[in-house]
């Protein structure tokens, strides 16, 4: 697995704020992904009443997850497939890399899977003579610059197009140097190149959305194809999954396909949406001869019973980072490892330890946006506030920080002494500001005037003393 | 005690009583029919299929033909085996098959399609190879009017009422596009480039 940089999220953001490339390339993503939301959800009347049932369908899985479990590996079974359970990372790493051996896999292609990423498939492919290829186009571009997606479903959302002009320049020599490059030639040209790798991998690995209980299907979701395209041409299946990832009917399958797409990318559906089950059947002329599901745990079981349950509703729309002020400000690489934006602030302590992703919980303004949007109404900022608690209870705070909270803590505890400091202090900053109703720097505030100037104090004293004179 | 058993007994540990809510049918779903029809070739316009209505299939051959014509296609189609394929195609060459690396146009036959959304539902095996819905740089599409249902509920009712169980369902919605370069849309990611469905038949023809 690659190594979480998370415990320097500062510093990443500090570089990702002063990165022109991440902050040109996030400024026009920007507001697309939400304003196409609202405009999904606009033209469907009944969305919000879909996201409530989407979320107590989910609820009822989880709270039956056992049963739910061994009726799909049964019906996956059935079907001619097979299920490996995988409790860690590392599990599923040997699972995979024994079912490429046995296929005799020079190259794997690959549909896109963030529990790929999580397990850290592709180095560990590698590193055993295996060439992973990445079809997906964002997940393509991000390989081929030596990166990990930024993104759950536009991995490439930091790279500008001008970086992609390089990028395909230097990675495609067999086209002639001087060719002119626009939106659709880029787009013809990884068509053109990453249909070559298809018909050559042996096995295709893919992610799925959802996991069916009552088909033993697994499901993928995709606009561009190329999942299907891996899963039908190689020899060889694997879907990679996580536990959750099961609902128990195609009914409910169909429940959660129209709060996804809608809060992905506001399309009423995605292009391609396709349910696998087994490997292809006698007569069939095309699709996998063996077809095999990989399905993970790596903590999420821990998780069940426990505050961060709500978490495992999670259908990775990416709803939340899109609406977020942290992350569309510092882009996803800043977070340091597999799941950026709020759903990662939450996830990435469960699945790395608090010791090593407690930093991201702490990465929120808690504007609330997150879970405003979130299809599956996951309450994230309050689990940020678990975390927080979780990180301060076991000491992981800088001790400037625990000094601070701990004063503040025995300010807010006495009220007098609270209204003379607070008091005070809106005398002195109404004094420092009065010239330009604003201060450019204050003592010990930095981190704020550094940034933008303190506004100064409405006349009329403090909230509380105004309060009084009612 | 193995991995499955370690994970599952973990999973049971958290086990409560949580019912199953009730269901809700969206009212864009709820089309049928005639309207059905309509607002199938509405929503699958809205993502950039083409669609055309024949009468019967008796009329495909010279509407495809018109159609490669029209986009300046080889006069040549891939399709699989169905028998609903099986009649004379005069001018276009018919190969039958799976998907080979290059498919200027492909040709295959979609059990359902759905209004909601403008999808079509199409079942792989040998009479329509899944391939085909994927590698063809153009795919043309037939699907009866008569299978074209309101939603989902419909859909999966019928679906497992027809006792059918392909190794792959594929719904596709419009043709493949991607918006990872740059975060513009393009049509043509490594599906089809173009993607045009021929409605046969209205369903008051009985």
């Amino acid at each position: 697995m690659k190594t979480a940089t998370t415990p320097r999220f500062k510093q990443n953001a500090r570089e990702a704020l002063a990165n022109p490339n991440i902050q040109a390339a996030m400024s026009t993503a920007g507001g697309g992904f939400s304003l196409k939301r609202r405009q999904a959800r606009a033209a469907m009347p009944e969305f919000d009443d879909l996201r409530d049932l989407a979320r107590d369908i989910k609820n009822h899985t989880l709270a039956n997850l056992g049963d739910y479990l061994e009726a799909y590996e049964a019906q996956v079974t059935a079907d001619g497939g097979q299920v490996h359970w995988a409790e860690t990372a590392e599990d599923a790493q040997a699972i995979v890399l024994e079912i490429c051996r046995k296929a005799g896999a020079k190259t794997v292609s690959k549909g896109k899977t963030m529990i790929s990423e999580e397990c850290g498939i592709n180095d560990h492919l590698q590193a055993h003579g295996i060439e992973p290829v990445e079809t997906d186009l964002g997940e393509y571009i991000v390989q081929k610059r030596g990166e990990v997606p930024s993104h759950i479903i536009a991995p490439a959302v930091h790279v500008t197009v001008p970086e992609v002009d390089e990028l395909f320049r230097r990675e495609h020599p067999q086209f002639p140097a001087d060719r002119r490059l626009d939106h659709e030639a880029m787009q013809a040209e990884a068509r053109a190149v990453l249909r070559e790798k298809y018909f050559a991998a042996e096995v295709g690995i893919t992610g799925a959305n959802m996991l069916i209980a009552e088909t033993g299907q697994s499901v993928i979701v995709t606009n561009e194809g190329n999942g299907d395209l891996t899963q039908s041409l190689a020899r060889v299946h694997i879907v990679m999954a996580s536990l959750e990832k099961i609902v128990p009917t195609l009914d409910d399958a169909s429940t959660v396909l129209r709060v996804l797409a809608r809060s992905a990318t506001g399309q009423e559906a995605s292009v391609y949406t396709t349910f696998s089950a087994g490997p292809r059947r006698a007569e069939d002329p095309d699709g996998p001869e063996e077809y095999h599901v990989v399905l993970l745990d790596n903590g999420r079981s821990g998780m069940l019973g426990t505050e961060f349950q709500d978490m495992l509703r999670c259908i990775r729309c990416g709803a939340c980072m899109n609406h977020c002020p942290v992350y569309s400000a510092v882009g996803g690489h800043a977070y340091g490892w597999v799941y950026p934006g709020p759903m990662g602030a939450v996830l990435t302590p469960s699945l790395i330890g608090v010791e090593t992703g407690g930093n991201l919980p702490n990465a929120s303004t808690f504007c609330g946006r997150c879970e405003a949007v979130c299809p599956m109404r996951i309450p994230l900022p309050k689990m940020m506030r678990h975390w927080r608690e979780r990180e301060f209870e076991r000491g992981l705070i800088p001790g400037a920080a625990r000094y601070g909270l701990a004063l503040w803590r025995w300010l807010a505890a006495r009220p007098r002494a609270y209204r003379a400091i607070t008091g005070g202090m809106n005398r002195v900053l109404s004094l420092l500001g009065r010239a330009r109703g604003n201060m450019a720097w204050l003592p010990l505030a930095r981190g704020w005037t550094d940034h933008r100037d303190m506004p100064a104090p409405e006349k009329g004293g403090s909230f509380q003393s105004q309060w009084a004179k009612r | 005690m193995s991995g499955r058993d370690r994970i599952l007994a973990k999973v049971r540990k958290a086990a409560r009583d949580v019912p199953m809510p009730d269901r809700l049918k969206p009212t864009l779903a709820g089309t049928s029919g005639a309207a059905a029809v309509q607002q199938f070739i509405a929503q699958a316009e809205k993502v950039n299929a083409t669609t055309s209505r024949i009468h019967s299939m008796d009329d495909l051959p010279q509407a495809l033909a018109e159609e490669l014509r029209n986009r300046n296609l080889p006069a040549a189609i891939r399709t699989g085996d169905d028998p609903a394929f099986d009649r004379d195609w005069g001018t276009v060459e018919r190969t039958t098959g799976a998907g080979r690396v290059a498919e200027p146009a492909t040709l295959t036959r979609a059990e359902m399609g759905m209004a909601e959304t403008g999808s079509l539902i199409f079942a792989s095996g040998p009479d329509n190879p899944v391939t085909l819905n994927f590698l063809g740089e153009t795919h043309f599409a037939v699907v009866d009017a008569e299978d074209i249902v309101g939603g989902f509920e419909e859909l999966w009712t019928k679906w497992r009422a027809a006792g059918r169980d392909p190794r792959t369902v594929n719904l596709v919605t419009g043709p493949s596009r991607s918006g990872d370069i740059g975060q513009v849309l393009q049509l043509g990611a490594h599906g089809p480039v173009a993607l045009h469905i021929f409605v046969v038949g209205s369903p008051e023809n009985g």
